[in-house]
């Protein structure tokens, strides 16, 4: 369900931005985050009708894997290398479970594989709009 | 682009926002923020932006509950007026430690994730000068409403967070919490005297409303009623 709120937020960025028609928006999303792609799509589907600017825009999702890095060893890392840690997140919480409603959380659920540190970044963990192209008197413009 | 920041910004946009703040920790900022928002006219969304220790959930007694989640958003906890978003509602019982950079992020999730429908929204912040007070900032116009106690060492560390609100264009409404008790026809000052825009006084019977704000009806409350709300 939470799905729905990312989908609003998606239509009423480019709204907010674009007065032309938008013909494809790129959003990435975290790994992670485990949206459902199919309610994301449909949410995005069903909210786009709303207005002119993104009636027929087209949604594209990217899946960025997080590289993590810890501050405390210094050692990098991959999300395959903490898969045992958050599918004991997944399970002890069930399907909306605090990473997938907000993702910003992964430091206080996620630790370093090596030194056990929670003071860990990650590049790739954010949600955002990669690129938008929109439709220009006949022509396309791509705006990243 | 940011979807995230336009959609929480969406989500204040038209409503009475007020912040309540304090420099130091311990001077009742939480039962405060609780109290006034169970005093606005009508319904009111608390949102807890301490997001570490999540005081008000454990205030009304809901530190283990989960919110339900919508497609509006995480769905807050209705209590008589008040509806109630808390990180608690999220993780449950459960310690919350994130660098600085996530905790920001976090409080501005917390915002654009609910579904948040009310005239007021009231802020409960954590105490001191960081993140809380910069997203609020970049969100929305807010109403700063500071909680002091008379002592020394609060006045002047608040002291701090009112010089920086000035320089914002921004004057918040004093509140000096534990600042007497009636005893007979005087009003006895143990911890000092100072003056707020509101006054609010000693009540020992307080403490056994925690779990169970959303119950008292004593003087602390009747205080707020009438002389803080007015103000707003
Ligand atoms: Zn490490």
């Amino acid at each position: 369900m939470h799905e729905w709120s990312i989908a609003y937020s998606v239509v009423k960025t480019l709204t907010d931005n674009f007065d032309k028609k938008v013909l494809k928006v790129t959003l990435v999303l975290p790994q992670f985050s485990f949206l459902d792609l199919e309610i994301l799509k449909e949410a995005f589907d069903e909210l786009k009708k709303e207005n002119k600017v993104t009636q027929d825009a087209e949604l594209k999702i990217k899946i960025a894997e997080p590289i993590f890095k810890c501050r405390n060893c210094g050692k990098e890392f991959k999300l395959s290398d903490v898969e045992k840690q958050l599918n004991e997140v997944r399970s002890q919480y069930g399907e909306e479970y605090p990473l997938h409603l907000m993702p910003e959380l992964f430091p206080a659920f996620l630790k370093c594989p090596y030194c056990g540190s929670h003071d860990i970044e990650a590049k790739g963990q954010e949600i955002y709009i990669e690129s938008v192209e929109v439709e220009e008197s006949g022509a396309v413009t791509r705006t990243s | 682009m940011e979807p995230l920041r336009e959609l929480a910004k969406e989500k204040l946009r038209g409503k009475k926002v007020i912040a309540v703040m304090s420099a130091k920790g311990g001077v009742g900022k939480s039962v405060i923020s609780a109290l006034i928002s169970l005093s606005l006219p009508s319904s009111a969304t608390l949102i807890d932006l301490d997001i570490h220790t999540m005081g008000i959930a454990k205030l009304f007694g809901i530190e283990n509950v989960s919110f339900e989640v919508s497609k509006e958003g995480i769905e807050p906890a209705k209590i008589k007026n008040v509806n109630l978003i808390s990180l608690a509602g999220v993780v449950r019982d459960r310690y919350v430690i994130l660098p600085g950079r996530n905790q920001y992020n976090v409080m501005k999730e917390l915002i654009a994730y609910s579904n948040i429908k009310t005239d007021y929204v009231v802020f409960d912040l954590p105490p001191g000068l960081g993140d809380e007070i910069l997203v609020l900032e970049e969100l929305t116009d807010y109403k700063p409403i500071i909680i002091t106690t008379p002592s020394k060492v609060s006045i002047k560390v608040v002291k701090y967070l009112i010089d920086y609100l000035y320089e914002k264009n921004k004057k918040p409404i004093m509140v000096v919490n534990m600042s007497y008790f009636t005893c007979g026809s005087e009003k006895v000052k143990p911890f000092g005297s100072y003056e707020g825009d509101v006054n609010l006084p000693i009540d020992p019977n307080i403490e056994e409303f925690i779990g169970k704000i959303q119950n008292y009806e004593g003087e602390v409350k009747k205080v707020i009623e009438k002389e803080l709300i007015p103000l707003l």
